[in-house]
């Protein structure tokens, strides 16, 4: 049960698209549902009648090694994708959590990322095409096969974080790139926030090109700062013999980076918070309680333990010009906190798209 | 006034003046200042136009603000007599972006051109539109900080251009486009209302508006700040410029490079015409052979100095003939110039040229140029091939001259057919150049009407009464189905371009 609802797997986009289409004539209310993992995200959608689920959608469709671009259904795992990209030396460079159970619709409709997003962006920047069955069950395509087009509004990254409030995502387009031929972890120890950010000015400054840097609290003001490098092995010496001479970097193993897949997963409440790349000392501050990973080059973090409501009411004053979203809860929390300024214009959006309401009705920012 | 080789042709001739009412002009220059409302015909014909000079209109009025507050009062001002609002950066654009709808209100942003705020520790800065794009690194160049997107015409267009067109350049192979430099932007929506869309902080909860925004054409309202990402210099850049026998040679190389695992910061090619118009321009002593490829990795020291290697080896497997590496910097800057310029060196060599933009998968371009010059033969229509070979974005240059009875309407043709065969191929009738007025009808061909409908929901949920831009991007009118109100004719029943049945 999801919602409260059995879902319903479509064998295929057209049988997906008669749900919908079903859906809207009896104007039921209906929400997706991918691995399920970040069901947490937004409020429950209210009194829904239908779940669709994608586990039978799990096709890849097109892969092209040559022009690193590939086309797959929205049921598609992460695990499932990244194998067969293996296969040619490629990979999507997301790394977010599960990806053993995280679908690649589950990962675009919820904007889920892990470390690598310091170097490859996030979901919004490796997706280069998608196809949504609409509230009205007409389904439409935007974006393309190539990496490079600008025809037309820019309609996945719309759909990007959207949580199924916009329509059902049946397939998506990524550009993917080369694997590495070498990776090195650097870890330092018991670094304070002025360190960790002394620490990520000085790779800046030394022109270190790191794919990811994760500082895990330890104690209230005391972190592990990590640095992964990579890139071609003959590369790679260089730029960890120069971090090696900052911030007490030393080589380590993957331990620091599987904790914090850990904490990407965990609850019993777990907050995802953004804010300026340098303000990690104010984000400690205001998130006292529970494990707190961040990354300092983004200036976003996770925070998982027994948050309240309360400290989470007043993390998000403490953090004005950022925002404390929950993404895992046992019962409901506020999700975003106050809404944005801009809310009338994105629910203009959803009106467009979904005039009736139907589609994970309440889930999103401001009751959208 | 200075005309480009398209000017000469005067297709479509600019249509008479529509008259601007004159209690909107009046207001118009109480915000804005008389100094900063351009009324007078002869004034006007410089905003008749944007890069694609064929298209041609006149507007009845182009206001230059000063300020978002000026912006927001000229829209609520214009809002009142229902007249369609153009958005302007500097008029580089290639596709007819910034093309007047007659008699309509252009808004061009070149005075709002301060930047705001720099902060290289949390990595942003924050810019009016009218900034260009090349002074945000110029500016940023001492702290050791750039901005990414580099179109070629980068050192006049301004951001607020980059941001409607989601400009890229040769270097967005490695470092993408625009949109994954823009963090976030304030903007005029149809009813003056002024609005923050995403900020320095990233994740802002919402749709990802400033997403849908970048690349928008203009068509969603007007973007008066910009926060752009600042990012650090690589440590290093290696270079080179390698020759072939033929595009064959080339593109195989390029596929040989990226199949490797090599991450090129840019990788560019020019064919035989291309290289002739190149050293035309600049003076350059580059062999007139097949093809040539530039090639530009950055990055860490040793990192780079091992994938230039390898990709050295690459390129002579392939069959390179010579493979020359700038001795200085100034050489370097050179070799750039030379690529850079290849579109407006091709005017040295055919006296009328159509600049195409298209995107094919990588691995199709030793199969695509073929084609296209089987197309130049049978026609005997002269192209030209520069482009971005990483990413299979061309940009053929079809030459002509239009005193030749007939040879336009081919060059046309065959300007068209490439799309087509981009299309067919599963690629994109714009790369870089965007849709604009002179590809809406081409959308069409890419779209489905439902993929465009959807489209048009968005912009029905920005400025339902279609004033900002209209006529660009869409193949024909839609309509957002709930103006409340009198009727009021489309923009592009007014200007002749489409009526209602």
């Amino acid at each position: 049960m999801i919602w409260g609802v059995v879902p319903q797997e479509p064998q295929s986009i057209e049988e997906a698209q008669e749900l919908l289409r079903a859906a809207y004539r009896d104007k039921q209310r209906l929400a997706f549902v991918g691995g399920g993992t970040r069901l947490g995200i937004g409020a429950p959608p209210k009194s829904v009648q239908l779940v669709i689920g994608t586990s039978k959608l799990s096709r890849i469709l097109e892969y092209a090694p040559s022009d690193q671009v590939v086309v797959a259904e929205s049921g598609v795992k992460l695990s499932q994708l990244q194998a067969e990209l293996a296969k040619n030396g490629q990979r999507l460079a997301l790394d977010p959590a599960l990806p053993e159970k995280q679908t690649l619709g589950g990962i675009i409709a919820s904007n889920a990322f892990g470390p690598l997003r310091a170097r490859y962006g996030a979901v919004r920047d490796l997706i280069i095409g998608v196809s949504i069955v609409r509230a009205d069950g007409v389904r439409a395509k935007g974006g393309g096969k190539v990496v490079k087009t600008v025809a037309g509004f820019d309609m996945p990254k719309l759909i990007c974080g959207s949580l199924g409030t916009l329509g059902f995502i049946a397939t998506a387009i990524f550009r993917v790139h080369p694997l590495p031929e070498a990776t090195q972890t650097l870890v330092s120890h018991g670094l304070s926030a002025a360190e960790v950010n002394a620490a990520a000015a000085a790779m800046r400054a030394q022109q270190l090109e790191p794919s990811a840097l994760l500082a895990s609290r330890t104690a209230p003001g005391r972190f592990d700062l990590a640095v992964r490098f990579e890139g071609f092995a003959r590369g790679l010496a260089q730029q960890v013999k120069k971090a090696s001479a900052i911030g007490r970097l030393s080589p380590a193993g993957n331990e620091v980076w599987d904790a914090h897949q850990q904490l990407l997963a965990e609850g019993p409440v777990r907050v995802k918070v953004a804010a300026l790349p340098t303000a990690l000392a104010k984000v400690d501050a205001a998130l006292p309680q529970g494990k707190l990973d961040f990354y300092p080059s983004l200036g976003l973090g996770f925070c998982a333990g027994d948050l309240t409501a309360q400290l989470i009411a007043s993390a998000r004053a403490a953090l004005a010009f950022g925002s404390v979203v929950v993404e895992e809860a046992p019962s409901p929390l506020d999700s975003f906190g106050t809404a944005p300024a801009a809310l009338d214009l994105h629910r203009a959006v959803k009106n467009r798209f979904d005039p009736q309401g139907l589609l994970a009705p309440g889930r999103f920012i401001g009751g959208i | 006034m200075e005309t480009g080789p398209q000017e000469a042709l005067g297709k479509e001739r600019a249509q008479g003046p529509v008259p601007l009412p004159q209690t909107l002009l009046e207001e118009l220059r109480a915000i804005v200042g008389a100094a900063n409302c351009i009324h007078e015909p002869s004034e006007l014909r410089t905003y008749e136009s944007d890069g694609l000079a064929t298209f041609r209109a006149t507007p009845g009025v182009v206001v230059l603000p000063g300020t978002t507050e000026e912006v927001s009062r000229v829209v609520k001002a214009t809002a009142k007599h229902g007249l369609p609002i153009v958005p302007r950066g500097a008029g580089t654009g290639l596709s007819g972006g910034a093309l007047p709808v007659p008699g309509c209100v252009v808004v061009g942003l070149s005075r709002m051109r301060k930047v705001l705020e720099v902060n290289l520790e949390d990595g942003y800065l924050r810019v009016q539109p009218g900034v260009i794009n090349l002074d945000v690194s110029k500016l940023l160049a001492p702290k050791g900080y750039y901005y990414a997107p580099d179109p070629s015409s980068q050192s006049v267009c301004t951001i607020g251009g980059n941001v409607a067109e989601n400009s890229g350049g040769a270097h967005c192979l490695k470092y993408g486009f625009t949109v994954n430099h823009v963090l976030g932007l304030r903007m005029v929506l149809h009813d003056g209302s002024i609005v923050d869309l995403g900020g320095p902080v990233l994740d802002s909860p919402g749709y990802d508006l400033v997403g849908i925004v970048v690349g928008s054409e203009g068509m969603l309202g007007i973007v008066t700040e910009v926060v752009l990402k600042a990012l650090r210099k690589p440590e290093a850049t290696r270079t080179f410029f390698a020759t072939f026998p033929s595009t064959k040679e080339a593109g195989d190389a390029v596929s040989a490079i990226i199949a490797s695992g090599i991450v090129p910061a840019a990788i560019e090619m020019m064919d035989t015409l291309a290289i002739i118009a190149a050293k035309a321009a600049t003076g350059l002593d580059w062999p007139e052979v097949g093809a040539a490829l530039l090639m530009d990795v950055d990055g860490p020291l040793d990192e780079v100095e091992h994938t230039a290697e390898h990709a050295g080896n690459l390129a002579r497997k392939a069959g390179c003939i010579e493979l020359n590496v700038p001795k200085d910097e100034a050489e370097r800057q050179l070799m750039w110039k030379g690529r850079k310029s290849a579109f407006a060196a091709v005017g040295r060599i055919s006296r009328n040229y159509i600049v195409q933009d298209g995107t094919i998968p990588r691995s199709e371009i030793g199969a695509v140029l073929g084609e296209i010059a089987k197309l130049s033969a049978e026609s005997g229509i002269r192209v030209a091939n520069v482009f971005h070979a990483g990413d299979g974005n061309l940009h053929p240059l079809v030459l002509f001259d239009a005193r030749v009875p007939g040879e336009e309407k081919r060059a046309e043709e065959l300007a068209g057919e490439i799309l087509r065969i981009c299309l067919r191929l599963g690629g994109s009738i714009t790369g870089e150049h965007g849709v604009g007025a002179e590809k809406a009808p081409y959308m069409a061909e890419m779209f489905s009407d439902d993929d465009l409908d959807t489209m048009a929901k968005l912009r029905c949920a920005f400025d339902p009464g279609q004033r900002f831009n209209p006529g660009k991007v869409f193949p024909t009118p839609r309509l957002c189905g709930d103006r409340p109100g009198l009727y009021r004719a489309h923009p592009t029943e007014l200007s002749g371009q489409a009526e209602r049945t």
